[in-house]
């Protein structure tokens, strides 16, 4: 594995006795896309809200470029982005505006936040509609202007929590474009999804999450391997066979 | 501070872009205004038309009528004798004062002469007030008669013109209606009775109390957005975050008072250039006190309508309490509960300003009151928003 970028310790988290997260540990190398695959109340998005400094963990911690998440949190926050699952901005702004606004919080000047707003909406294939307020915009549209904002201020992590959810082919190339673009730029990417094949085509290595903990790990081809032929199998029929059920049940 | 300043502004924005939001906020002060105007329009005294049927040509019934123009509240209407009896019959008109023909020369003569009250029934309360008015100015008018008929008779046969007569009892009656022996004085027991400055101190702090609904909104729409667990991510801190909406509900609050203000100011001319800038200030203060509280809410609440309700419930207690719209027995059980109303200090120093002419250094009570509930309700909703789920 590459060098660790984050380092996760024996991560736990409860819910009115309901344990989300039950202990959880894993590493991901700097500039790695590493995926968190499993159904919906795995413990992906509790264990990335927990990882974005969102949630406190009930135990265990996080070490993300050598900061400690319990003792500083604020210097974890100064190396993250993060695109929620849900749309997570001002539609009676533009999609310049929000990104304007999220740059100035991640630390920006009002020049600098303008123009690395102006290229991420290039990036995403957004900037003739810079202007336009973003409730105007298409599901897809959003959901790269719910990308481009947790990219204003360079992170060296990105978690990306769903973020292809219900959108149409050009916007899902369009994103998926833009995170091997990313890692090849140096950024770290934790990346959770429900979609195998999306898992199997960017993630550099994986772990399949089932009732808060992590029950296998490895690259897709090594996961994929341990059940029969990588280029026949699919990560869905490994989820299948490690947990007894469909991942979208 | 800086990203306090940029969430204040950008909250602002969207108010600014929310069409129908800011024409309701802006709005709703000017037609608040427009009815306070209706109800007392600055009508505080008596004033009414006079319709009057002049049927005589000379200087006497001219002197009459430039001395009822003279008087601020009534405004003369020369009319016909047929077109006020057409209306004195259509009830359109309820009393009609007719001057007859040969009133300027029978005084000449100094014969006696009469003026009537054409009257529809009783002629209405404002005729009666006007025929008083007029028959005020009779009196003086006779007055100055009778002492030039008898100056005139003291005088007679030593070749003394009338008009000289005329002028120096005039000039005579003129002192002694300056320097009268019997005066009438006007004493005020309690505030000035203009309804204006009576009810605008409790309508400014009602508009003021909209700060807390407003700001109370705030956090749990950037909850329900999705917003605020991406701006926890960011290196906002949640000290800077509730800086900005305590700001943000602060201008919005102070923004709508502003207006009653300068309408009232323009309008009503209730102020003087530095008892504006002093009603400004307590408005400033209190909108910060009333943003605070708006904070306290928002802390704690987890759906925009239970921000809503309890805003609401806040703020009619608030009112309530502080006998803004009625003043409670002193001494009594409800008069000790207005001490625990914001509105109550705000109103005694918006009153204070308003209605007693006082200056900034005399509300300073009231002022400190209202800022040390903005310091412990902003520390209270900080304290709140780390201990509830989801806060920091």
């Amino acid at each position: 594995m590459l060098e660790p970028f984050v380092v996760i310790e024996n991560l736990r988290k409860s819910f009115n006795g309901n344990k989300a997260v039950n202990g959880v540990s894993f590493s991901i190398g700097k500039s790695e896309i590493f995926g968190l695959l499993g159904p919906n109340g795995a413990g992906k998005t509790t264990t990335i809200r927990i990882l974005s400094t969102v949630l406190p963990p009930d135990s265990g911690d996080v070490k993300v470029g050598g900061h400690s998440l319990r003792k500083d949190p604020a210097a974890v926050r100064a190396l993250i982005g993060v695109c929620p699952q849900e749309l997570a901005f001002y539609p009676d702004l533009s999609a310049l505006d929000n990104l304007i606004f999220f740059g100035r919080m991640v630390g920006l000047e009002g020049a600098e936040a303008r123009s690395q707003a102006m290229a991420k909406l290039e990036l995403m294939g957004l900037a003739e509609r810079a202007r336009n307020k973003v409730d105007k915009y298409s599901g897809g549209m959003k959901r790269r202007v719910n990308l481009a904002i947790a990219l204003m201020g360079h992170p060296e992590l990105l978690f990306l929590d769903e973020p292809t959810v219900g959108i149409d082919p050009q916007s899902r190339n369009n994103i998926y474009e833009t995170i091997v673009g990313l890692r090849k730029n140096g950024m770290t990417v934790l990346y959770t999804t429900h979609y195998m094949e999306e898992a199997d085509r960017l993630c550099d290595r994986v772990a399949i999450m089932d009732a808060g903990q992590i029950i296998a790990m490895d690259s897709p081809h090594n996961l994929k391997g341990q059940i029969g032929s990588p280029d026949k199998v699919t990560l869905e029929d490994v989820f299948l066979k490690l947990t007894g059920r469909s991942l979208r049940d | 501070m800086k990203r306090a300043f940029t969430v204040a502004l950008r909250e602002v924005r969207s108010y600014l872009q929310d069409k129908a939001d800011l024409a309701f906020s802006l709005l709703l002060p000017i037609a608040i205004f427009a009815l306070i105007y209706g109800a007392f329009g600055g009508q505080t005294s008596f004033s009414s038309t006079v319709p009057i049927v002049n049927e005589d040509a000379g200087a006497y019934s001219a002197q009459l009528l430039d001395r009822l123009r003279a008087m601020d509240n009534l405004d003369i209407q020369l009319l016909s004798a047929a077109d006020a009896n057409t209306k004195l019959n259509d009830s359109t008109l309820l009393m009609v004062t007719f001057i007859p023909p040969d009133f300027s020369t029978r005084l000449a003569a100094s014969q006696p002469v009469q003026l009537t009250f054409k009257e529809r029934g009783n002629g209405g309360m404002a005729s009666q007030i006007v025929a008083a008015i007029i028959r005020g100015v009779v009196a003086e008018m006779n007055q100055s008669f009778q002492v030039q008929a008898q100056v005139k008779g003291l005088v007679a046969g030593q070749n003394i013109p009338d008009e000289l007569i005329q002028t120096a009892v005039d000039k005579f009656v003129e002192r002694e209606a300056s320097a009268p022996l019997v005066e009438v004085a006007e004493t005020t027991v309690g505030s000035k009775p203009d309804p204006v400055s009576r009810f605008l101190p409790g309508i400014l702090t009602m508009f003021v109390l909209f700060a807390i609904t407003l700001t109370a909104q705030t956090v749990v729409e950037e909850r329900r957005k999705g917003t605020l667990e991406r701006l926890l991510t960011t290196r906002l801190t949640a000290g800077q975050l509730f800086a900005g909406k305590f700001l943000s509900g602060l201008l919005r609050g102070f923004v709508q008072t502003v207006i009653l203000l300068v309408l009232s100011y323009a309008v009503f001319q209730l102020f003087t250039p530095l008892s504006f800038l002093w009603a400004l200030i307590i408005a400033l203060v209190f909108a910060a006190a009333a943003s605070a509280l708006g904070l306290v809410i928002a802390a704690i609440a987890r759906t925009p309508d239970q921000a809503i309700w309890i805003s609401v419930v806040v703020t009619n207690v608030t009112v309530l309490l502080s006998g803004t719209f009625f003043t409670p027995a002193p001494g009594s059980f409800f008069d000790k509960l207005t001490h625990f109303s914001l509105n109550t200090y705000a109103n005694d120093a918006f009153v204070a300003i308003i209605s007693k002419g006082e200056t900034i250094a005399a509300v300073g009570n009231e002022l400190t009151v209202i800022a040390g509930v903005m310091v412990v309700a902003l520390v209270i909703s900080r304290l709140l928003f780390k201990a509830v789920p989801g806060g920091r």
